[in-house]
């Protein structure tokens, strides 16, 4: 096999593994959003090294093949050292908004994080550059590379600690650098490449870098308590679960404040060290506070027989529906780690069934049905308030999956939702306009199916698609005022009731009254909240997504806008990455641009960017979008992006090595094609998730394959047929080429992330399919280039 | 004549040594940074003159640690060590007015830290009981409060989950490390007609700020305040 390929490939492969692992141990380190924008803005990398070949390309040609292999030589050495160097620099995001010096140590993580990025970009564009005649086999060679890259990300998260894994990288890229000792390289990359194979080797049986968790995270902090101890800890490409036993810790969600028992010892159950919940000792052991729960006011309307734990977690739902006499309880949590943790030892409980699976795919195959389906607070409030999640998509919380839960009910069975209540109420003002939305779209009457009760902390939201009876709503009331807690909505009220706890304004009376008096009633409600409470749909599932202009007025009101970075920090982060990312593409890429290109070569470069930015923008938003779907069908976002990168790049490889046999008379037609394929997907695709959602794993994951396969195989052509059509085998142009193509990829991510969150992924996917279509036209209109 | 006087100040700036110039200078921009704290406090909406009042007086930068001593008075809460923070001036003083707190009234803290919220209680003229989990904070507190002029402040080494309850009970109660509920100990503990201020929710980062109070009667009901982020509140010796 030609030598320059196989390098490409292996780097390729060592870089994606370097960069999907980078995301899961940043997100430890510090938290989700900050990963999200760090690494997002590192990836610049790749143009980066664009703009600086382009800038020596031509003059330096000759070098080329010396450049080549000392690229790949540094690269597995920068994959080695950077997640080392970056876990040393003693940053503090949490101090970024009062201590300015802290930039200057986020500017110093991301130039160390970028190297391995740039790096490897410098080894594709180089060996596009000496292989300028057949670009599809070394473009084929880096997306087939990538492709493998994805998958073994995932598998190495069951093998090995994340600190480990992240060194595996550096292995399977020094590998490539291996590869290229068979051409003709200068005499001192031979000692370096062994030797960088050699030190990854050692690094990852021994890693170098520890795991860093930040001392604002949950973990450390209970850790640190007085007699805790580790008692279970697992990797897995669902997170890293940790469950500490400490005598401190209690977990209790909007325990009423008129109970004086007893608390029963809880072990912490952390994920990727945010607190996750309790594992609460076994069902043998049936915590007393558990009928002083909020969420326990579904068992005011007597037993419940058959009871399904929605994301079960540690169990406390699970000890709770025991608690109160519960002949069968289904508990489904999608973590197996997690549901080892908290189901007992053998013999176990005969009553209790622990079925490893995401919610919606349990609630779209299942037979069985429930009196009672309930889901309780995950973790805590704190990621709810922050907004953290705000960039997550969770199907667990639209409208369709509610819907779902309530077609579990036997007759006369009650779904009862548990939130986190925020300040001001967000997340469950959502919910009660969703779970209402849910029941009028099934035929139900809103106004005689719901409940909404809460505490001095948590919401709970009760739906009976029978109705709730006088005496039902009886019991309800007369359950809650002993336990002190408030009831804001139940069929036949007239006014707010709440006298235990205190909010503003009757934010939940409110929203329950105008969510059950008809779909135009609950939509005016939605659009006069100074937050964008609107139920969620699966076509756009962010249900902790919240932000709108108007609620900075919110806060602005309460004098204290320092509190907006706590409460919606992940879309701060996507507006803060897009941001760096254009100031960090105008200064290394267009301000090189116009250095180094005179006038009469600029019109030729716009274009040429153009194309090459189009392009990779459209890749990117197609993948965000898919990925995004494919998250509902196979159940996490984990399996999603492992198969939708490998299927995409695997595709798109094979793809790019079949342009170089075919000579393409009408080089826009993929393109076309493409717009054509991406819009269909746009309008059929989360259809036929909903359609096959009821099937076995293996068969969802063989139906996306099958779905993406035209795609991806299409979207392997645009970039090999751009560099024919627009840069020919000119070093410099194939350099800006890439510049312009690695630059729109990293602002495409912010950028199609917005769409997804405000417009959703159908409408992301439409959007990727017209930017396909510009680009083609720009192909169509272009002639190519001369001789160089 | 006038040579005796020019001697006489010549000797006396001979003793002010410019290491005490420069301290004074340095007091005395502390006392700026300070009034200019409580006057950003003040547009932000506290007024209760004993609150603000105690703010002045008490200085702030002599319970952070030394590298943070020039933010000491930046609105933001700071690092104090061993994972704790050191809450920011608005939101003790926030606390503080909510507690409605007098000379005179009986009040406990738990999750001492550096001392700073109790001696802020001090200063305003409380009989003030604070507990801290950690030890060593717990006698970094101490020392602190006995240099300083708060030799009052009745501090504990112990579990803030059991209150106090041989000084029992409290007209308020505040709660400057987050717990994930509250304390049955601690209402128990709160005077009817009392108040007890506390960030409730999820342990680790973002919690709402509560309001506790408990009727003459002995009813007890909340009012949600405002987001707020604390440490945790720690149950058990170390």
């Amino acid at each position: 096999m030609p030598a320059r390929p196989v390098a490409v490939a292996l780097v390729a492969a060592g870089t994606l593994v370097y960069e999907v692992l980078l995301v899961r141990l940043f997100a430890i380190a510090q938290f989700h959003h900050f990963a999200y924008m760090a690494i997002g803005v590192a990836m610049l990398g790749f143009g980066v090294s664009g703009s600086a070949l382009a800038l020596v390309g031509k003059p330096g040609a000759a070098r080329n093949p010396a450049r080549l292999a000392w690229s790949a030589t540094l690269t597995p050495i920068a994959l080695l050292l950077s997640p080392a160097l970056a876990t040393r620099i003693p940053l503090d995001a949490t101090q970024l908004a009062v201590h300015p010096h802290q930039w200057l140590l986020v500017v110093l993580l991301y130039a160390v994080l970028a190297l391995p990025f740039a790096g490897a970009a410098l080894v594709t564009l180089l060996a596009l550059a000496l292989e300028a005649q057949r670009p599809g086999l070394t473009y084929g060679a880096s997306f087939l590379g990538s492709g493998v890259g994805a998958l073994l990300s995932i598998a190495l998260l069951w093998l090995l600690p994340l600190p480990q894994a992240l060194s595996f990288s550096a292995l399977i890229a020094a590998f490539g650098a291996i590869a290229l000792l068979r051409t003709d390289v200068p005499r001192a990359v031979p000692v370096f490449a062994w030797t960088a194979l050699i030190a990854a080797a050692a690094v990852t049986a021994r890693p170098i870098s520890r795991l860093h968790v930040s001392p604002y995270k949950g973990l450390p902090q209970v850790e640190a308590f007085p007699g805790a101890r580790r008692v279970a800890e697992s990797w897995s490409p669902l997170g890293w679960v940790v469950a500490v036993d400490a005598p401190a810790f209690r977990f209790a969600p909007g325990l009423s404040l008129t109970y004086e028992g007893e608390f029963p010892p809880q072990t912490a159950l952390f994920l990727d060290g945010e607190l996750s919940g309790t594992v609460a000792g076994g069902q043998a052991m049936v915590p007393a506070f558990a009928d002083w729960l909020p969420s326990s006011v579904a068992y005011a309307l007597g037993t419940r027989e058959r009871v399904a734990v929605i994301a079960a977690g540690g169990g406390l739902e699970v000890s709770n529906a025991l608690g109160h006499g519960a002949g069968q309880v289904t508990a489904v949590e999608l973590l197996p780690e997690v549901a080892r943790l908290a189901a007992p030892p053998p013999p176990g409980d005969a009553r209790v069934r622990w079925i490893v699976q995401d919610g919606r795919s349990f609630a779209a195959r299942t037979t069985d049905r429930y009196d009672l389906v309930t889901i309780g607070p995950e973790g805590g409030p704190g990621n709810t308030i922050a907004g953290v999640r705000a960039l997550s998509e969770d199907f667990l919380h639209t409208t369709d999956a509610y819907r779902a839960y309530l077609r579990l009910l036997r007759d006369g069975g009650v779904l009862a939702i548990t939130r986190w209540l925020s300040v001001p109420p967000r997340e469950p003002v959502r919910v009660v306009l969703a779970v209402a939305d849910a029941l009028r779209r099934d035929g139900h009457a809103p106004d005689q199916a719901l409940v909404v009760a809460h505490s001095w902390a948590t919401v709970t939201v009760l739906a009976k698609p029978n109705g709730f009876t006088a005496s039902e709503v009886a019991s309800i009331r007369a359950w809650t005022a002993q336990r002190q807690l408030d009831v804001d909505w139940y069929p036949g009220v007239t006014a707010p009731t709440a006298q235990f706890h205190r909010l503003d304004q009757p934010v939940l009376f409110l929203a329950a009254r105008q969510s059950t008096a008809g779909e135009d009633s609950s939509r005016g409600f939605a659009r006069r909240y100074p937050f964008d409470v609107a139920p969620r749909s699966d076509a756009r599932p962010y249900p902790h997504h919240f932000l709108r202009p108007a609620a900075l007025q919110v806060f602005l009101a309460r004098g204290r806008g320092e509190w907006l970075p706590f409460s919606e920090w992940g879309v701060l982060a996507l507006f803060a990455t897009l941001a760096q990312s254009l100031v960090a593409a105008f200064a290394f890429l267009i301000v090189p641009a116009l250095v180094a290109v005179p006038p009469h070569g600029r019109p030729g470069l716009l274009r040429l960017a153009s194309y090459f930015g189009l392009i990779g923008f459209a890749y990117l938003a197609a993948e965000l979008a898919i990925i995004q779907q494919l998250s509902l069908l196979l159940g996490h976002p984990v399996y999603a992006v492992g198969l939708v990168l490998a299927g995409l790049l695997v595709g798109s490889g094979l793809g790019s090595i079949w342009s170089d046999r075919q000579a393409l008379k009408k080089p826009w037609l993929p393109l076309a094609l493409l717009a054509t394929v991406s819009a269909l997907l746009g309008a059929l695709l989360l259809h036929a998730v909903h359609a096959v959602q009821a099937t076995p794993l293996p068969a969802r994951a063989g139906a996306a394959l099958a779905a993406l396969a035209p795609l991806a195989f299409l979207m392997g052509l645009p970039f090999v047929t751009g560099l024919r059509r627009l840069a020919g085998t000119d070093g410099a142009r194939i350099a800006w080429a890439w510049a312009a193509n690695g630059f729109a990829s990293v602002v495409a991510a912010p950028v199609a992330a917005l769409i997804a969150l405000e417009a959703g992924s159908q409408t992301l996917l439409l959007a990727a399919a017209g930017v396909y279509g510009v680009a083609a036209l720009l192909l169509r209109s272009a002639h190519q280039p001369g001789p160089s | 004549m006038w040579l005796r006087v020019v001697g006489l100040g010549g000797g006396l700036l001979a003793l002010v040594s410019p290491a005490t110039r420069g301290q004074a200078a340095v007091e005395a921009r502390f006392r700026t940074e300070r009034l200019a704290m409580v006057s950003a406090i003040e547009v932000y909406g506290v007024r209760d003159r004993l609150t603000l009042d105690a703010l002045r007086r008490v200085p702030r930068h002599e319970f952070v640690p030394d590298e943070y001593r020039t933010d000491a008075y930046g609105d933001h809460p700071l690092p104090i060590g061993y994972g704790q923070t050191i809450s920011q001036p608005y939101i003790v003083a926030y606390m503080t007015e909510m507690l409605r707190v007098a000379p005179g009234m009986k009040v406990l803290e738990v999750g001492t830290g550096s001392g700073y919220q109790a001696a802020v209680l001090a200063s305003v003229g409380c009989d003030v009981y604070t507990v801290e989990i950690f030890q060593a904070l717990a006698e970094s507190a101490e020392a602190r409060l006995q240099r300083l002029g708060y030799a009052g402040v009745r501090l504990r080494h112990a579990d803030g989950h059991f209150g106090w309850p041989e000084a029992a009970p409290f007209d308020a109660v505040i709660v400057t490390a987050a717990a994930g509920y509250v304390p049955p100990a601690l209402i128990s503990q709160l005077k009817p007609g009392g108040r007890m201020v506390i960030p409730v929710g999820s342990v680790y980062g973002v919690q709402n700020l509560i309001l506790v109070q408990k009727s003459a009667e002995g009813a007890v009901t909340t009012e949600n305040l405002l987001p707020v982020r604390f440490v945790p509140m720690l149950s058990g010796l170390r």
